[in-house]
């Protein structure tokens, strides 16, 4: 189906404008959230903003019939005025009572959330039909919003960017760094004031959409995707609300889209919005876990493995380096003699060819080529320099062999350099073997 | 128990000790026979506080071999006392200095058993060597970081133990509380207890050692305080060179996590 | 269709039958089979509140409460995965008379927390997330599937307030029976191995160092959660159980410092709070004409304690100022 039609059809345009703004707010919120690793913050106040859905729903029940939507904004600032309640509650719980964080949340999240249920049976009871509009907030459904909606939530988000962007540079130092941002002058109780209250405000924003209990994932999803990608905090910011909007329309895609390919096939069925906006936000969270270039789970793995490969060529270089400057070694030999099976030789010779270390003689035997003795040195070089550093610290000389096998990988040309100064320009292993002069490679 | 009387104390050899990935010990190999009072200074991050948990087995070694007394960990475990850092406990926990200390006869006891009457005089008795037998029933929360201390103290003196492998006791905490373990840890000593203390200020090192083992990552020395702690090897194990293998470090760990 | 002799009771008229008939009950007179649906309620929540309050006490300890409340959030999905989704599925596991059997429930939930753990523990030590994020996504991702699952197979996107709300009012004997061996087992686990509970979350360092596996301890405990949390699942639902595990040991730790007071006092305080909660109900119904949910107003009792608690503490150091 066409993705215009998202937002030109009358009856798919405001849920699905509705949901991206709401994630959008949410997410930009979230990065704070996350940042500041108060992650349950958010679960805690979509509970605790429940009662208050609850209550206004109550209070209007008894003034008018069920089905107003010009009365949503009544039911947000509802649940606003809750969520600021046990904001404020979880503040006095850590701060006078001297109660641990975790359980503060907790207690917060489900006495409020209890109170909840209690209004919410009385609701059942007298107004029926009122209760599915409780049930809406519980569970969220993006399918019944209107234009109003849209554009109330479109302020809210704008008011929302607006603030972000205005106290940027205080919080991005509260961020980094608290004490000295105080130092500096930032009033701290104040920007926490309004960041706590910019949560509080997403997430009643967000609950329409995706319901009370999973409103959290919606702060921490974006803002753990975006960070996996970035450093930069203007970019978390970005990414976060990018993966945020992303996940407000294709939960509403999926959750109509799936659904038509499956009637296509014979089967019928019905996806909830709420749902897949969630899992769609936790899915990219999981792709930016494990595939982010630099921080994703594939990288470091290929890092990893990529690390032991030039490890081992090393260590093929050396091999060869010790038989001599213009040594020829055939494959065999060099089969028995080192610990690598036939197919990794083959690979660890080829790959050692092709960057120029090693060339292949009229024999068919292996030598290093000029580069290569000069590379083969350098890291025999490494390996004695270790090795008499860890005896100048203290080891015994017969251990030190080991260990230097695994630094000479993996020292870097400055830390050489401080050896040398250190360890006063060497010219022996403590084996007695000549340290190899270094000249810089390119 | 078939002790060999030469039998060392404690007894490392080869042991290497990663935690998370990074290296936290190289070839550790150290010695230290019966009765003597041995500081473990080094750097920080230099791996202090993991040898003495790797020596309890609460972290797993890369390779290397522990006795005490001959024997191995879980043998000769009974022997073992354990004083942790003082931070590493919340003390807003609801539970009385008195009962604190009654928690070194739980080895002893073991599951299924419940305190004796023995138990909880020997805790008292306890208390009182420390100085703190008034404190019995106050919560902890309530006491000063010394009484905490002499708390953790009186803790281990309970499990009657031979060895004793305490971190960082004097961190935080009064003269007149440091004056008091020094003195309890001598005691100690004369009753043929050896002590291994994780220790933070060189300068009362000659005091307050018989013996000492300097590490950064790897064993700078150890010995006797006299033949041993002098400006060369406090050098190698804080000063520049010190630095050089905090920077390997971090490289080895950039490599073996992927991170670089 | 034998007579509720509590309906049309006030709250002190119930009161006063109440512990008449649970008198009756203990010397004989009474038969558990002829219990009166309020007195099985007070008893299914009595047994809820103090089994809850006794692990709850460890788990605020150990500050590891959001862990018990990513638990009963991902125990429901499994709970309602099962019944809704394999339960067909399942040769002689047979629907329950009043709902699901009891092999479904401990299976499923198990199961969930296994996977909750194993998932959160992935995400910390092997993609690298911190803590806090990693519980938060775990349970809404989990959750989130549920309700698709749920809604997949029956549809409808209900996912059924009873079971996250619970329903008091449709209790019946054999709840009691499961909350009752779940509550011993709580007690007995917390019992023969006390000095070992206090050790492990006083003291993990010390207490692994000699010889007393913290890890292990905490793994047990989770599965405790885990029991109770089933255990109160046709009571109060899944969500609300985090009010029993939690409220009245904050209550409690406000007038005491020291264990076993703390533990005694959060089991007094919760299943205080049960009884009069029932009763209350009662009352609200006989008196007001205004049926309630009696979990809503149990969990709302438990704040009410909590603050009452707060406020006698705060007058009595006002006293004592002005002495």
């Amino acid at each position: 189906m066409n993705i215009l039609r998202y937002f030109t059809d009358p009856v798919l345009q405001a849920p699905t404008l509705g949901s991206m703004l709401m994630c959008l707010s949410a997410a930009l919120v979230g990065v704070v959230v996350v940042l500041k690793r108060r992650s349950l913050l958010g679960e805690a106040l979509s509970h605790a903003s429940y009662p208050g859905v609850v209550i206004s729903i109550f209070i209007l029940a008894a003034f008018f019939p069920a089905g107003q939507d010009w009365l949503a904004p009544v039911i947000l600032l509802g649940a606003f005025t809750t969520a600021l309640l046990g904001l404020f509650a979880i503040e006095l719980l850590e701060r006078r009572l001297k109660i641990k964080n975790d359980a503060a949340l907790c207690f917060v999240l489900s006495i409020f959330f209890g109170v909840g249920v209690l209004f919410a049976s009385r609701l059942q009871f007298e107004h029926a039909l009122w209760y599915k509009t409780m049930q809406v907030f519980l569970f969220g459904q993006a399918a019944t919003m209107n234009n109003t909606h849209v554009i109330l939530y479109a302020a809210l988000a704008a008011l929302t960017i607006a603030i972000l962007l205005l106290k940027y540079y205080p919080i991005k130092l509260t961020l980094f760094d608290r004490d000295y941002a105080k130092t500096v002058g930032v009033r701290l109780a104040a920007l926490d004031a309004l960041l706590f209250v910019l949560i509080a405000m997403a997430i009643v924003i967000g609950i329409r959409s995706v319901g009370v209990v999973l409103m959290a994932g919606m702060l921490i999803a974006p803002a753990v995707a975006a960070k996996q990608l970035t450093h930069r905090l203007k970019w978390v910011f970005i990414l976060a609300g990018v993966v945020g909007a992303l996940s407000g329309f294709l939960g509403n895609y999926l959750s109509l889209e799936i659904p038509a390919w499956g009637s296509g096939l014979g089967w019928k069925f019905t996806l909830p919005t709420g749902p897949m906006i969630l899992l769609s936000a936790s899915s990219m969270s999981l792709l930016a876990l494990l595939f982010a270039p630099k921080q994703g789970l594939v990288g470091r793995k290929w890092r990893i493995a990529t690390f032991r490969w030039v490890s081992q060529g090393e260590n093929l270089l050396k091999f060869l380096w010790k038989k001599g400057d213009s040594a020829v070694v055939r494959f065999t030999d060099l089969r028995a003699q080192t610990p690598y099976s036939s197919l990794q030789l083959w690979l660890l010779l080829s790959g050692l060819q092709r960057q120029g270390w090693i060339k292949r003689s009229r024999s068919g035997g292996y030598a290093l080529t000029s580069d290569g003795v000069v590379r083969a040195g350098y890291i025999v070089r490494l390996h004695r320099l270790w090795e008499v550093y860890l005896v100048h610290l203290g080891q015994g000389v017969e251990k030190v062999h080991c260990r230097a096998e695994e630094m000479e990988h993996i020292l870097t040309p400055e830390l050489e350099q401080q050896l040398v100064d250190l360890l006063n320009h060497p010219k022996q292993d403590p084996h007695h073997q000549p340290i190899p002069y270094s000249e810089r490679l390119p | 128990m078939d002790e060999n009387a030469d039998s060392a104390a404690v007894s490392v050899e080869g042991l290497s000790v990663n935690y998370d990935k990074t290296p936290v010990l190289w070839d550790i190999h150290f010695d230290i026979p019966k009765a003597k009072l041995v500081g473990i200074v080094g750097p920080n991050g230099a791996g202090k506080s993991t040898l003495l948990k790797t020596l309890l087995g609460m972290v797993q070694p890369l390779s290397g071999r522990i006795e005490f007394f001959g024997e191995t960990l879980k043998r000769a475990g009974q022997r073992i006392a354990y004083v942790p850092q003082r931070s590493s406990v919340d003390w807003d926990f609801p539970i009385t200095a008195f009962e604190v200390v009654l928690m070194g006869r739980y080895r002893k006891l073991g599951p299924l058993k419940w305190v004796r009457r023995a138990d909880r005089e020997a805790a008292t008795h306890a208390l009182v060597s420390v100085g703190m037998e008034g404190f019995a029933d106050r919560q902890i929360s309530q006491l000063s970081g010394g009484q905490q201390q002499r708390l953790f103290l009186a803790r281990a003196l309970l499990q009657d133990a031979d060895i004793y492998l305490m971190d960082e006791p004097f961190a935080g905490v009064d003269m007149a509380t440091e004056k008091a373990i020094i003195g309890l840890m001598d005691r100690l000593k004369t009753q043929g207890k050896t002590l291994l203390v994780v220790h933070h200020d060189l300068g009362t090192v000659h005091n307050y050692f018989d013996w000492v083992i300097m590490l950064n990552t790897c064993l700078i020395a150890y010995g006797p305080v006299e033949e041993v702690f002098h400006a060369d090897a406090i050098m190698r194990t804080y000063g520049a060179s010190g630095a050089l293998i905090e920077e390997a470090v971090k490289l080895v760990r950039g490599k073996t996590s992927g991170a670089s | 269709m034998i007579q509720n002799p509590y309906s049309g009771k006030n709250l002190f008229e119930f009161l006063i039958l109440f512990v008449q008939r649970m008198g009756e009950l203990l010397t004989g007179k009474l038969s558990l089979a002829s219990l009166a649906s309020d007195e099985v309620q007070v008893l299914v929540l009595a047994l809820v509140a103090s089994s809850a309050a006794t692990i709850g006490t460890f788990l605020v300890l150990k500050r590891i409460t959001m862990l018990a409340n990513s638990l009963s959030h991902t125990i429901l999905v499994g709970i309602v995965v099962a019944y809704i989704v394999l339960l067909p599925w399942l040769p002689g596991a047979g629907a329950h008379a009043h709902g699901i059997s009891i092999e479904v429930l401990l299976g499923a939930s198990l199961v969930t927390a296994l996977l909750t753990t194993l998932l959160t523990h992935v995400l910390t030590h092997v993609l690298k997330l911190q803590e806090d994020a990693s519980i938060g996504l775990v349970f809404t991702t989990l959750f989130a599937l549920g309700i698709v699952l749920v809604t997949v197979f029956t549809r409808s996107t209900h996912l059924g307030t009873e079971a996250i709300m619970g329903n008091v009012d449709a209790l019946h004997l054999d709840d009691l029976y499961l909350i009752f061996w779940v509550a011993l087992i709580d007690f007995a686990l917390i019992t023969l191995f006390f000095k070992e509970w206090k050790a492990t979350t006083f003291d993990p360092a010390f207490a692994s160092a000699n010889g007393i596996s913290s890890a292990r301890y905490n793994h047990l405990l989770m599965i405790m959660t885990s029991l109770t949390v089933i255990g109160a699942f046709r009571a109060v639902g899944v969500l609300l159980v985090l009010s029993f595990l939690v409220a009245p040991v904050i209550t409690a730790r406000l007038c005491t410092h020291r264990l076993k007071p703390l533990l005694l006092y959060a089991n007094l305080i919760g299943i205080g709070s049960a009884l009069i909660s029932v009763a209350l109900s009662r009352h609200l119904l006989t008196v007001h004409r205004l049926p309630v949910s009696t979990s809503g107003l149990v969990v709302s009792m438990l704040g009410v304690v909590f603050l009452l608690v707060l406020a006698s503490r705060a007058v009595k150091a006002k006293m004592q100022r002005i002495d």
